[in-house]
């Protein structure tokens, strides 16, 4: 009996000091350089295998339909995201890949073309969740500033790479619609379903107009600053100085800060308010970056937020408190401000449970979908786009 | 240690608990069930981790089920089974050292 509790002990000894060697150790074997995801010129190793991936399937409408099928079980709006993530990822791709642009704008053009038709055919209610028809629009006609935001940065960013004619007008329409409705709104803020606004559709939609403006030489400055100046003002969590997602269309504030949001909503900053942009992601990286091992993630709320997990967030993991949500969406935040201590080890993080999966130099995540995919895409490709608008460079 | 005997390999004879052994088999044997797993194609379920239906035809219980199977087995190989072989080399080179040391002329 002592001999076999000496064995016993002896074992478990042993387990704890191989679990001290090898747990520290293990990101080892899931870290890559960042070059690997992305790169400051040209497209990374990751970039071009998810790019295959994505080509893949605007070319094959059998694979595309399975796909999106999948995701639409889920939430609508991740065909609708999925899109416009892979649209802004091929922008970034043309003016990084000149001699693979033909490709690009060929499948940006097949994209929009779809979903103005899909809009057009099945009306907004098709991209978006069922609740979106339980209550009528407060402000009517009815719009969604989700739909308009994404689809007015999809043509001015096609537009930003190579100009095309039939999308001038669509895009000045889009834009004019927008930016009346901001004129009509006392609080400048619009609603993506009924008496629901969303910061990452606002600022997406500023992107857009802001686009339009280095495009089409209008001017709208004054809205954007005076927007910025609302939103530092009445829309920032008083406890982390995050901004919040989600609010009413009088401002009352609905979700809390929540990094399936901020991570976007940061980059879209840049374009509109760099430091404030910064601010934003400092703030994020502190309340919701985490790196445990080498491995980084990120939870959707602060500490001092509760919520409960949601479609956005997806499922929380305990103990941790990973949201997948956030985590794919940090992503984007430390590309944008070339954080690449934690892009790595977010990279190390997908690689070791996001289930990699590569058939013919195409990759796709089986733990993701088709828009995570793209959102990771994007992260490996922005840059170029916001650069170009920056500098107020035409096609 | 010796793995293998002349008749039976001993990797499969019934190993004491916590024994290097009884870790060797333990780590095979969650290799082996990942193995399967992993060519069985259950990866492909574990969008299930972000809220996505592994498959339309199986539906979500099913997929979730398969996910689930995939998951703890991937965890299992990836963090425990090193960790076994590690603990169970320790404990080999352990056993070593004290039979060197308790043949030693003059202890």
């Amino acid at each position: 009996m002592k001999l076999r509790m000496k064995r016993i002990f002896a074992g478990l000894a042993a387990l704890a000091v191989a679990a001290l060697i090898w747990l520290p150790c293990l990101h080892f074997f899931f870290s890559r350089p960042v070059s690997n995801f992305r790169q400051a010129q040209g497209l990374s190793p990751k970039a071009r295998e998810f790019a295959a991936r994505h080509l893949q399937l605007w070319t094959d409408p059998a694979l595309r339909d399975a796909e999106l099928k999948k995701m639409r079980v889920s939430n609508a709006e991740w065909d609708f995201m999925g899109r416009s993530y892979l649209v802004w990822s091929l922008a970034n791709m043309s003016l990084r890949d000149p001699a693979s642009k033909p490709l690009y704008l060929r499948t940006m053009d097949q994209i929009i073309d779809e979903t103005l038709q899909l809009e057009k055919q099945e009306g907004m209610y098709f991209f978006l969740m069922p609740y979106a028809k339980d209550r009528p629009y407060l402000a009517q006609p009815a719009h969604s500033l989700f739909l308009d935001g994404e689809i007015t940065l999809m043509l001015a960013s096609r537009r930003m790479v190579e100009e095309k004619t039939e999308y001038k007008p669509l895009l000045t329409e889009r834009v004019n619609a927008i930016v009346g409705r901001f004129q009509k709104s006392p609080k400048l803020l619009l609603e993506s379903y009924p008496d629901e606004c969303w910061m990452f559709d606002h600022c997406v939609a500023l992107d857009a107009i802001k686009m339009a403006d280095c495009l089409d030489g209008s001017d709208h400055s004054e809205l954007i600053r005076d927007w910025i100046a609302m939103a530092k003002q009445k829309l920032v969590d008083p406890k982390t100085g995050i901004l919040i997602s989600s609010f009413e269309a009088d401002g009352t504030p609905m979700a809390g800060p929540e990094g399936s949001s901020i991570w976007m909503v940061a980059h879209s900053l840049q374009l509109l308010d760099e430091d404030f942009a910064r601010d934003q992601y400092q703030r994020a990286r502190k309340e919701l970056g985490a790196v445990t091992l080498g491995f980084g993630y990120a939870h959707e709320w602060p500490e001092t937020w509760k919520g409960e997990a949601n479609i956005d967030s997806g499922p929380i993991i305990p103990v941790f408190d990973i949201s997948a949500g956030s985590s794919g969406m940090a992503f984007i935040g430390a590309s944008s401000f070339g954080d690449d201590k934690y892009l790595t080890s977010l990279a190390a993080t997908l690689d070791f449970a996001g289930f990699p999966s590569r058939t013919g130099g195409r990759l796709k995540y089986c733990a993701s979908n088709q828009v995570g995919d793209a959102a990771l895409l994007y992260a490996a490709t922005l840059g170029p786009l916001w650069e170009k608008v920056k500098t107020g460079a035409r096609p | 240690m010796k793995i293998f005997s002349g008749k039976k390999p001993a990797i499969f004879q019934r190993a004491e608990f916590l024994s290097a052994r009884d870790m060797l088999q333990r780590a095979a044997a969650i290799s082996v069930m990942f193995l399967l797993a992993h060519l069985a194609g259950f990866r492909e379920y574990t969008g299930i981790l972000n809220g996505t239906i592994g498959s339309l035809a199986l539906g979500w219980n099913l997929s979730a089920f398969l996910a689930v199977i995939y998951i703890v087995f991937y965890l299992a190989f990836v963090i425990l089974t090193p960790v076994l072989v590690l603990a169970a080399m320790m404990l080999m080179c352990w056993q070593h050292f004290r039979r060197n040391k308790g043949s030693c002329p003059g202890k």
